[in-house]
């Protein structure tokens, strides 16, 4: 078995510009994500039945089901129900946004609520409204325990990109798979897809322990 | 808009193998990774100097990159260094089972480094040999407390097995797209799909907690 590591610098580029768009759609699935589960967090607390009902549906579906399987429905099955075609790119935001989203939420609500009642009780009583209590009180100490768990997620968010490559969105993961498949470098071509993956993620990683220890809870 | 059971409903047995396969492999891994995960947290806490750094590696490594890129590099990458060729499936059982083990290590030494070391020292002194008290003082109350973490993680690994689909394992996802490529009919076969995957999964989560909430007292200390 001989090895041609050349094929490498005819790639590059291309297997950069996967990567770009891998970061690109991290990026983006988290901006929509944290309004997205601010929203689904409301609902989970709301008092109207209805609405707690359809937060609480909404997110336990989202969190036990594959996200592969979400992605093939959102590319597969929506435009037939609503009449609308999606690029795989805007499918792949919109399926991996639909599940970060549930997570978000369960992470606002756990950072909230993990913030002791006689706290808010305080500050009313001495005089504060809710607004300042909500965000004088109980915001800091709840966005400081929140951080960690947002970093989590948004590690395996990174990771999860690779799984929309089976729509057809052009992230690193389908670009080193089509690439494959056109010069038959196979070796070559998925050991430097892991490599730039690796490259990418273990700072990451690392970073996100060091958040931990930073600012995580200790109990 | 009209639905059509029909081709998901004819296509039954075809998809019950395909769930079974989904749940073995599932099922596979999971024992796989408790083992393996097991252990190499053993290996980090207690085993010999030398080899902690090694594993650390190992498992910052893994939870760097996606299920998907270890996954394809196991199937297409691997064999044409070492020569042999996998099937699909145990492909799909090796790459899951890595996978997996690195975060069932992380998992199990939170749970080892939570029992406070006291109790180690407790148990020396009271004459115990390290692997007895690691045995019968410091697991068993690990293994308590890392329940819903671990209930989290079997749910994750039904969840991956669907990405064993890229490699062609004819697990429940595989067969879903092949039946809704040949029938036209996506709608009702991926929301078939997604309606048993909840019914797997959440069952499985819930049922952790459950245990996790009757046991809970007897991991602390």
């Amino acid at each position: 078995m001989t090895f041609d590591w050349s094929v490498l610098w005819a790639s590059l580029p291309a297997l950069l510009d996967g990567a770009r768009t891998t970061v690109l759609l991290t990026v983006l699935t988290m901006a929509v994500s944290i309004p997205g589960g601010i929203l689904i967090m409301l609902l989970r607390v709301a008092p109207n039945r209805t609405l707690n009902a359809i937060g609480t549906v909404y997110v336990e579906v989202a969190r036990n089901i594959p996200l592969i399987l979400l992605a093939f429905w959102v590319y597969y099955v929506l435009p037939l129900l609503l009449d609308l075609r999606l690029p795989p790119f805007w499918a792949g935001l919109l399926s991996l946004s639909l599940i970060i989203s549930a997570y978000n939420a369960e992470t606002f609500r756990a950072g909230v609520n993990s913030i002791r009642r006689g706290q808010s009780d305080a500050a009313l009583a001495l005089g504060m409204s809710r607004a300042q209590v909500m965000r004088k009180i109980i915001l800091p100490q709840a966005g400081r325990r929140v951080l960690p768990i947002l970093a989590n997620t948004w590690v395996s968010l990174f990771k999860d990109t690779s799984l929309v490559s089976v729509i057809g969105v052009h992230e690193l993961a389908f670009t080193a798979l089509q690439i494959r498949t056109t010069t038959f470098r196979v070796l070559e071509i998925l050991t430097a897809m892991a490599v730039i993956y690796w490259a990418m993620g273990y700072p990451q990683a690392k970073l996100v322990d060091w958040l931990h220890r930073k600012y995580g809870v200790v109990e | 808009m009209e639905f059509d059971f029909g081709p998901v409903a004819s296509n039954w047995r075809y998809l019950a193998l395909g769930l079974g396969m989904t749940m073995s492999l599932s099922l596979l891994t999971a024992i796989a990774a408790t083992l393996f995960g097991t252990a190499l947290a053993l290996l980090r806490v207690y085993g010999p100097q030398p080899l902690k750094p090694a594993i650390a590696f190992y498992v910052d490594s893994i939870r760097a990159m996606p299920v998907l890129v270890v996954l394809v590099w196991t199937y297409f990458a691997f064999p044409l260094i070492a020569g042999l060729s996998l099937p699909p499936f145990w492909a799909a059982l090796v790459a899951l089972s890595l996978h997996a083990s690195a975060y069932m290590s992380e998992i199990a030494r939170a749970g080892i480094t939570s029992v406070r070391s006291g109790q180690m020292r407790a148990g020396l002194a009271l004459g115990m040999s390290r692997a007895a008290v690691i045995r019968r003082i410091i697991l068993p109350q690990a293994t308590v407390r890392i329940l819903p973490s671990y209930g989290s993680m079997l749910a994750i690994i039904v969840k991956d097995s669907a990405v064993a689909s890229v490699i062609a394992v004819p697990e429940y996802l595989y067969r879903s797209t092949t039946i809704s490529a040949q029938t036209y009919r996506p709608i009702e076969v991926f929301t078939v799909a997604i309606v048993l995957y909840f019914l797997i999964i959440f069952p499985l989560t819930r049922g952790v907690d459950l245990i996790y909430r009757r046991v809970a007292k007897l991991g602390r200390s």
